[in-house]
């Protein structure tokens, strides 16, 4: 199928492929033998640093969760993002489905709507962002991110689910409402399961952004007991002293779960955003 | 129910339905962010003091102080080279990349799932990791590059402002790339695998296989990750203020994170309001361009 490649070319690709590799790891290498450093090996310079803990200081991440409220941090995140993915998916649920199953004057309008609001970062917002939410009592609390982060995502949202609609055919759908189903039946009991994929991958691709958001929390909690977790590393970044192997080490638990979620979905992912989400 | 209504009745259910689906989007979408974007307007022509209290219209007095500032200017020009910088080499390492990782070698799968790693992870643990890296005192670079002999004595990776914005740049292209890798590799895949058989047969090289086949049939995945990098990079606060916090002298701001000083460090609400307004308006140009693209395409199929 393809020209045969020269020995050359074979060895060119794998070093490009290595050196790819190396550099992206690195940072990765970095977090985890810095997590496990001891204070002293951290600081340690020149002829005395250490690439590699000579002592792997496992105890780190243990401490954190003594060192600071890290459960809390996590917990917290998890309930955002949660939630934050639950009201995107209920809200995005139905618009993904009138624009996939009906005909109705303005469609255009919202598609184009729906697309602007992508462009519209909550940083550029963030001004009118924290008057809203002050205004509405909603800084220092839980309730305002997860409304933030599903008005923020409704558009990746719709986008993915519409694509995933419009690739199903309407016939199943048709032959149940001529069995007495109404429309939201056929909605739930023969368009969604068959959707599943789809909707999973919007679930998680939520999921994840909401986990990783940093600006809109940053702005709106001061109060600890608030803070998710990207925002809550920062306790060990004191004006004076950083640690950063407690740092790193809770870093490693934000990390770990949403890379993980990541791998599981990327296929489908890409896909959808790329035909503008046409073929699911 | 359902027979007892009048064909008129049912006629205007039907025409009333579709909006009742779309109503907890829109609820959702104009509180959250249409509000902000009136509130925005609306403080960029106001009086806000240093406590928070809206005292009114004041003309285009936040503006004027904004474009009268040459740090605002300063900053603009930042966000262009970042923008452009950032998107412009990604994208190029991005086509290369996905087209190598289009070939058949052994550990591809592997290579595949590294790549995710820097897309999935939260900008702001990458952005820290960075800053540790490149500290200058005992960041984990000079410690590598001194065990390996590289260097003899530690060097200060970022002594000047143009230093810390290329080390932000690079961290930028880092976490940029995986996403533009993978449009290229879904891009690929929808390409008719006879055309390069077609090819063949006329002899073509590498290279024209490359210019005269791949590339521009790769165009459409290009153009939609390309316009989606612009506004996500334009946009990106993370990096810069974990990184270097626009210091030293304001002198790496882009205009997210001056905007985010003005309002949130130095108490500035109504000029930081018309900074994100300019950002409006320059995102909304990219924004109408990426909308016809998306509905033209939409339209083709």
């Amino acid at each position: 199928m393809r020209a045969r490649r020269s020995p050359w070319a074979r060895v060119a690709l794998y070093l490009f492929v290595f050196v790819v590799c190396i550099v992206i790891l690195y940072p990765y290498f970095v977090m985890f033998t810095t997590a496990a450093k001891s204070n002293e090996a951290m600081y340690a310079v020149g002829e005395d640093a250490v690439l590699l803990p000579a002592v792997w200081q496992w105890s780190n991440f243990i401490d954190i969760w003594k060192e600071a409220a890290v459960f809390k941090y996590l917990l917290n995140s998890f309930i955002v993002a949660g939630g934050a993915t639950f009201l995107a998916i209920l809200c995005g649920i139905p618009a993904a489905y009138a624009l996939s199953r009906m005909r109705f004057k303005g469609k255009g309008l919202f598609m184009g709507a729906v697309i602007m609001s992508q462009m519209f970062s909550p940083v550029v917002l963030l001004v009118g962002i924290y008057r809203l939410m002050t205004a509405l009592h909603l800084t220092n609390s839980l309730i305002g991110l997860i409304l933030l982060n599903a008005a923020f995502n409704q558009a990746f949202a719709i986008w993915l689910l519409r694509g995933t609609f419009t690739s199903i055919s309407s016939e199943m759908e048709q032959a149940a409402k001529i069995d007495g189903c109404g429309t939201v039946q056929a909605l739930l009991r023969v368009l969604l399961p068959v959707s599943a994929p789809g909707i999973v991958t919007t679930l998680i691709f939520v999921f994840i952004n909401s986990w990783n958001e940093y600006t809109i929390a940053l702005t709106l909690i001061s109060s600890d007991v608030f803070k998710p977790i990207t925002v809550g590393i920062n306790v060990f970044y004191g004006f004076n002293f950083i640690k950063w192997q407690y740092l790193f080490a809770t870093s490693i638990f934000a990390t770990i779960p949403v890379v993980i979620l990541f791998l599981c979905i990327e296929k489908h992912l890409v896909a959808g955003l790329t035909s503008g989400g046409v073929k699911g | 129910m359902k027979e007892k209504q009048t064909p008129r009745a049912r006629l205007n259910r039907k025409r009333v339905e579709p909006y009742i689906w779309l109503l907890p989007s829109i609820l959702l979408m104009g509180v959250m962010i249409l509000v902000p974007i009136f509130s925005v307007f609306q403080t960029s022509f106001s009086e806000i003091s240093k406590s928070g209290i809206n005292k009114g219209f004041n003309g285009g007095v936040n503006y004027l102080w904004v474009f009268q500032n040459p740090t605002f200017w300063n900053t603009l020009k930042n966000t262009v080279i970042w923008t452009i910088v950032v998107v412009g080499i990604s994208t190029v390492l991005g086509i290369i990349l996905g087209l190598v990782l289009n070939e058949k070698f052994h550990g591809r799968k592997l290579v595949r799932a590294i790549v995710v790693f820097p897309w999935a992870t939260a900008l702001i643990i990458q952005s820290v990791i960075w800053k540790y890296i490149i500290n200058a005192d005992y960041g984990a670079l000079n410690a590598l590059l001194y065990k390996l002999g590289i260097i003899k004595s530690y060097v200060n990776w970022t002594a000047t402002p143009e230093q810390f914005f290329a080390w932000e740049c690079f961290v930028g292209i880092l976490v940029t790339v995986p996403f533009v890798t993978f449009c290229v590799l879904s891009g690929l895949q929808s390409i008719d695998t006879s055309l390069y058989e077609a090819a063949d047969v006329d002899g073509a090289t590498f290279w024209s296989r490359l210019f005269k086949v791949t590339l521009p049939l790769l165009m459409p995945s290009l153009t939609v990750s390309t316009v989606l990098n612009i506004i996500y990079v334009f946009n990106s606060f993370p990096i810069i203020w974990t990184i270097s916090k626009g210091d030293p002298a304001d002198q790496t701001h882009t205009l997210v994170t001056y905007l985010y000083k003005l309002s949130f460090t130095n108490q500035k609400v109504g000029e930081a309001a018309a900074v994100s307004v300019v950002g409006f308006v320059i995102l909304a140009a990219c924004a109408s361009v990426y909308m016809v693209i998306t509905l033209r395409s939409e339209k083709e199929e």
